[in-house]
């Protein structure tokens, strides 16, 4: 059919709709008299409660949800493609910006699967640092999934407590790496710089801060009646469901199932710190709400740790061949401009070959996949990013259940369609 | 396969009531009350937000903001070379240097060459500031403006003499360590 009949046929049909009450409207009635029609409805891609660009295509009969597809790639950015094209270390602020409320995670995946390829040891203060880094950005990426899933179930002022703390977080990492988010403060080899002088005590602060400010979340949410109902045995998925789906994180621990990549396999110094997983019994919305606002509490003691075990040392790699000299270098010594004339202009080559690099990410495993061909530019770099995974187990939550309690489930499943899309 | 088990580092987190019956009565009344209790515990702890555009928030010695090129203080000359390694080092391809050779005579910059062109793209620019770390002679650092949005696209395209003034509005500035 030529395309110009089409749009007017679509518009003919379109002028024969008459806004006039139906009798008896499609679908046959049920023997009560209700009416089992079945209703699509489109919600999104720009609505509030999607958390994002998604866009969901929903199938309700009166008010129970029978069907759900979410329907991604508003949010495509083509980082993956882009980060071929860029030296090794110019793809470190681009991979930042996938999932946005994890900066820190992104380019440590990054980096930790680079270093993996380059066999390059990092030192022990900047892995500290990472440390720190990322668990201040696992705080902070729960605290606006608390605070924005609070104010779905209609609790406005969780929201501004939450952001208020949040703010806290981004100042210190304003403090340390010069930017509020997108930091690039993760090198391959370490950190870029050390941290400032009275960042210490700021996070101290923050530290002792923070547990009283969760016990003050939990005594407005945890026993609260309308938090209850809405969450309580809402959107149960078992384990076994879960696994199949490949979900991870706080979702897969809600369900009891006690998988933390920080224990299971310890990357950069996890194994220092002493710490527990919380996780949940049915796997409700509930868990997951309980499950996350613990990680928090627990996050809050590693950083303490970290900051009191903080070991003395360089922050990056001495390794000429990938770190850039110091710049009072740069002066004095004529291989160190060379050095870093070649880093900036060519980059490090890296030697062929595959590697993968998981994180426990805020939402589950995040894992970098990068293959070199020995150039200085990578020849693929994959992100497997939990949001992606985890959104699909959003079904199965949620059908046969009330499309409010869509709405609930879908906040309590923290997506960042940042990383669904990449 | 047995599954991993991580041993004594498992918490479980508590359950919580079951909502409704006399225990949701109680708790429609009880726990709102606390809730309230500590939402109004909150008030005495005054107000963290500011008055934006009267008032700005001071920003740290690292943060990045709008580029700034640099002068020698002492003979005026300009420290950029015109080198093009901000250019190389840029994620985001948003500078643009065009190299020229200097006039003995007239000289604009301290070395051999000098930079003929230099222009920012800032609708580009994402602050890495990579620019700042490639330079070799401290030509071209990232100031402290975060103000820089405008009405049209071109107008976001610095040149090297705007690049080179003091910027009109300063940002307040924390010292270090504060």
């Amino acid at each position: 059919m030529d395309p110009v009949s089409k749009v007017s046929d679509y518009r003919k049909l379109e002028e024969s709709v008459t806004l006039s009450t139906v009798e008896g409207p499609l679908g046959a009635s049920g023997s009560d008299g209700a009416s089992t029609e079945l209703f699509t409805l489109n919600m999104g891609p720009h609505h509030p409660a999607t958390h994002g660009v998604l866009r969901l295509l929903v199938t309700l009969e009166g008010e129970v949800v029978r069907d759900l597809k979410p329907i991604i790639g508003y949010l495509h950015t083509g980082i993956e493609k882009t980060a071929e094209t860029k030296s090794y270390w110019k793809v470190i602020p681009v991979i930042e910006r996938m999932d946005y409320l994890a900066y820190f995670f992104n380019s440590m995946a990054y980096c930790g699967a680079v270093e993996t390829l380059l066999e390059v040891e990092v030192p022990k203060r900047a892995q500290y640092l990472r440390v720190i880094h990322m668990e201040l950005n696992r705080i902070m990426s729960h605290l606006v999934w608390l605070g924005t899933a609070a104010l779905d179930l209609g609790a406005m002022s969780m929201f501004w407590y939450c952001f208020r703390e949040r703010e806290t977080i981004l100042d210190l990492f304003e403090q340390s790496t010069g930017q509020r988010m997108h930091t690039r403060y993760f090198q391959i080899g370490g950190v870029i710089e050390d941290i400032p002088v009275g960042f210490a005590a700021k996070l101290k602060y923050l530290t002792d801060e923070m547990p009283r400010r969760i016990t003050q979340y939990e005594a407005l949410l945890t026993k609260n009646e309308i938090v209850l109902q809405r969450l309580r045995n809402v959107g149960v998925v078992d384990e076994k469901t879960l696994l199949g789906l490949g979900v991870t994180g706080p979702l897969l621990r809600a369900t009891g199932n006690p998988w933390d990549l920080r224990k299971a396999a310890p990357y950069c110094s996890y194994d220092d710190f002493d710490f527990k997983i919380p996780v949940g019994t049915v796997g409700d919305n509930y868990d997951r709400y309980r499950v996350r606002t613990a990680e928090m509490r627990e996050s809050v003691k590693i950083i303490e740790q970290a900051m009191e075990g903080l070991p003395e040392g360089p922050h990056i790699t001495e390794d000429r061949k990938i770190a850039l000299p110091p710049r009072h270098e740069l002066a004095t010594s004529m291989e160190a401009l060379i050095h870093h004339f070649k880093l900036v202009t060519e980059g490090f080559r890296v030697p062929a070959g595959e590697a993968y690099h998981p994180i426990e990410s805020p939402r589950g495993e995040l894992g970098c996949f990068v293959r070199s061909d020995g150039s200085s530019k990578p020849a693929r770099v994959h992100m497997r990013d939990p949001s992606f995974v985890n959104l699909q187990s959003l079904s199965t939550m949620v059908e046969g259940s009330y499309i409010a309690d869509l709405i609930a489930t879908l906040a309590m499943l923290d997506p960042i369609i940042g990383g669904v899309d990449r | 396969m047995t599954p991993w088990n991580p041993g004594e580092d498992v918490i479980a987190v508590q359950r919580g009531p079951e909502p409704g019956g006399a225990g949701g009565a109680y708790r429609s009344f009880g726990e709102t009350l606390r809730g309230l209790k500590t939402t109004f515990a909150r008030v005495i702890e005054g107000t963290n937000t500011i008055q934006y555009p009267e008032e700005k928030v001071p920003v740290y010695p690292r943060f990045r903001g709008r580029h700034k090129l640099h002068r020698f203080e002492d003979t005026g000359l300009e420290k950029c070379v015109g080198c093009s390694l901000c250019a190389a080092a840029c994620p985001s391809d948003c500078i643009r240097v065009v190299a020229s050779e200097n006039d003995p005579e007239n000289r604009v910059s301290a070395g051999e060459r000098y930079a003929a062109v230099y222009e920012i793209n800032l609708s580009r620019c994402i602050f890495c500031g990579y620019c700042e770390i490639a330079c070799p002679f401290d030509a071209i650092t990232m100031g402290h403006d975060y103000e820089m949005s405008d009405y049209n696209r071109s107008d976001l395209i610095f040149t090297k003499e705007m690049l080179l003034a003091e910027p009109i509005d300063r940002t307040p500035l924390r010292n270090e360590g504060e």
